[in-house]
């Protein structure tokens, strides 16, 4: 499937959504985020690359402002984080499911709507009808398969239509077709305005993305949309060019 | 703080237990049941079987009191028999069936007075003990007789309640306030962990929500089945529903009955309290858990010593000196306190000891809950 039709870059009026200035994150003497820095702008989807343990997890909770850095500051729409009141504005899809497996679909959806200030039976519906749950609205979650919690994850995310988006891994385990209605939601949010970090080992997944950020210790390696990644790597094939980019220094613009 | 998230999390949480079938039979049969188990034991226990072998080396003299101790034995419901010598004494509760030798004798010169040495089996200390007691009644009422002038009688009055009361009546107090820290805190402890490693707490720190919403939210739904709990657990202990005989079925009552003085809503504050505090106890130490088992091994850490060193077995007072500061610290320590005060005293709010009381559990409550807040990890201000 051809990638959708990449906006240009923002000029300099529109503010970006996301920035991220020298942000250092250390556990004892492990870097897990490694001095990144780069803006975000609006409405786009930007897939964050890197192999297992590389920092991505890490640098999403940096940005939701889950954990404060060890050194430099996020921002997320204008608000420095981490803030409270902007996590309002912030919808997270963590790697793990995160939902209550003993309450049903519908509790959890209501739940997550509810401290997010949700109310009434319309943003539930409306976010189950994303992930096609809706016949399973009344399932105890514990009963749901591996592929369903994770579908109920993304609609907890989504449930009070933040305009920043961070999803961790969000298509792991879900079937092939959901997969492309996933990315064809990601793809409306994102031109109704919705701002997407999402991280994944996809690589047919990084090429719906504007752009791609490669992360490899800690570090932002490379950053640039698929074509640009690819004509870097000087191959055409984005695999090949997550594994000879692993490796290279820093190139942000 | 936002009174729609906290009833969104209390919600949740009740909607959980709700679920949890198991857990629910734990919070409401198992008391009852061992309450039950408990009322039974301390109040039907059995008097002790005593069966005495006596024997005689002290000549004439240790003749006429072997006559009269064995009168007075049998008096008491005492089987009593004589045997030879202080072998056949010992041989007798080895092999067949004595309970008690008692061998009369002296310490040696012939004027010297009457010893009175009693031989017990010694596996079984306080079961023993008992029948120890069982014969110095004997000899006392033995010597009464003989002196023929009756020993003055000890009288025993209390300033609260009657000496002849029901055991379960302190008891009861004790039971309550512990069950109700014992569960509500396992059910906290192992809830909040779940929280902890199921990810959703990570997810729930990515909205809004502040710790002290998380804590009072928690607070309130495990408070709700903790109250349940316990007014559950005081009608069953103060009530003595008769049910009468039904063709084969023997005539037989439901509830322990027993006699509370003061009103049992201040029962009824004073474990609710406690119980607050048990549920910020659980958020805090799942803290320390990594798993569902740690949770429950804290309880050797957490919970027994509260258990011994708050009156429920043995009495504070009579704790050695050196617990006594921990006595003081124990939170259990003044639940079963204000209780006893409002079950056996019949106190009211203006007594000072159960307004301490009262005050303690209610300090102690905040401070866990004050705990467990800056425990539940967010580097969010
Ligand atoms: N709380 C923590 N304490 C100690 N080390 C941590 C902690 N969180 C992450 N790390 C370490 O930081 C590094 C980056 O972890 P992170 O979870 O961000 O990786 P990731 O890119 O998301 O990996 P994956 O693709 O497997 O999800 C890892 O080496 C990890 O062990
Ligand atoms: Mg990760």
């Amino acid at each position: 499937m051809a990638p959708q039709a990449v906006p240009d870059a923002p000029g300099g009026n529109v503010p970006p959504a996301i920035r991220a200035s020298g942000l250092v994150k250390t556990f004892g003497t492990l870097r897990a985020v490694d001095d990144v820095t780069f803006e975000l702008a609006p409405g786009r989807i930007y897939g964050l690359l890197g192999p297992n343990g590389s920092g991505k997890t890490t640098l999403i909770r940096l940005l939701a402002g889950l954990t404060l850095p060890t050194a430099g500051w996020a921002e997320v729409l204008g608000t420095r984080m981490p803030s409270r009141q902007n996590l309002e504005r912030i919808g997270y899809m963590t790697q793990a499911d995160g939902v209550y497996t003993a309450l049903t679909v519908a509790e959890n959806l209501r739940f997550f709507g509810a401290v997010f200030g949700v109310d009434g039976d319309e943003p539930a519906a409306a976010a189950l009808a994303v992930v096609d749950l809706a016949d399973r609205r009344d399932s105890i979650v514990g009963t749901l398969s591996g592929g369903q919690r994770r579908r109920l994850s993304l609609a907890c995310a989504l449930i009070h239509r933040p305009p920043v988006l961070f999803l961790d891994e969000p298509t792991v385990g879900v079937d092939p077709l959901l997969r492309v209605e996933f990315w064809a939601h990601f793809r409306t949010l994102a031109d109704a305005g919705t701002t997407i970090v999402v991280s994944s080992h996809v690589m047919d997944e990084a090429d719906r993305c504007d752009e791609l950020l490669f992360v490899r210790s800690g570090r932002l390696t490379a950053r640039g949309t698929g074509r640009e990644i690819r004509a870097r790597a000087g191959t055409t094939d984005l695999e090949q060019a997550f594994l000879r980019l692993g490796g290279d220094v820093a190139v942000t613009r | 703080m936002s009174r729609r998230r906290v009833a969104a999390i209390f919600r949740r949480v009740a909607a959980e237990i709700r679920r949890d079938r198991p857990s629910l039979a734990l919070l409401f049969i198992a008391p009852i049941l061992i309450t039950g188990l408990v009322t039974f034991i301390l109040r039907d226990s059995q008097a002790p079987q005593v069966t005495a072998v006596v024997v005689n080396t002290a000549g004439v003299r240790g003749q006429l009191v072997g006559t009269a101790l064995g009168a007075a034995l049998q008096h008491g419901g005492v089987t009593v028999s004589d045997v030879a010598d202080e072998a056949a004494a010992r041989a007798a509760i080895a092999n067949s069936g004595a309970t008690i030798g008692i061998v009369i004798g002296t310490d040696g010169a012939p004027v010297s007075p009457l010893t009175i040495t009693v031989i017990t089996n010694g596996l079984d200390p306080a079961g023993e003990a008992a029948q120890v007691a069982t014969v110095q009644r004997a000899v006392l009422s033995a010597a009464g007789n003989a002196s023929g002038t009756a020993l003055p009688a000890i009288l025993h009055t209390t300033l609260y309640g009657t000496p002849s009361d029901d055991p379960i009546s302190t008891f009861a107090p004790a039971i309550v306030g512990f069950f109700a820290y014992f569960f509500v805190y396992i059910l906290t402890g192992v809830s909040f962990l779940r929280e902890r490693t199921g990810g959703t707490l990570e997810r729930l720190m990515a909205t809004p929500v502040t710790r002290g919403e998380v804590v009072l939210g928690y607070t309130l739904g495990f408070g709700l089945f903790a109250t349940i709990q316990v007014a559950v657990l005081i009608l069953w202990a103060l009530g003595s529903l008769h049910v009468p005989a039904l063709g084969p079925l023997p005539a037989f009552s439901v509830g322990l009955g027993v006699a509370v003085n003061g009103s049992p809503l201040l029962a009824f504050l004073v474990v609710v309290l406690l119980a607050v505090g048990a549920v910020s106890l659980g958020i805090f130490l799942s803290t320390f858990a990594r798993t569902e088992l740690q949770v429950i091994q804290f309880i050797p850490i957490v919970l027994a010593p509260q258990f011994l060193l708050s009156g429920v077995l043995f009495p504070v007072s009579t704790l050695p000196s050196i617990l006594q500061p921990l006595v003081a610290i124990m939170p259990l320590n003044y639940a079963v306190d204000g209780l006893r005060q409002v079950f056996i005293r019949g106190a009211d709010l203006g007594v000072a000891a159960l307004q301490l009381d009262l005050i303690v559990l209610a300090v102690v409550a905040a401070f866990f809950a004050t705990i467990a807040a800056l425990t539940i990890r967010r580097d969010v201000v």
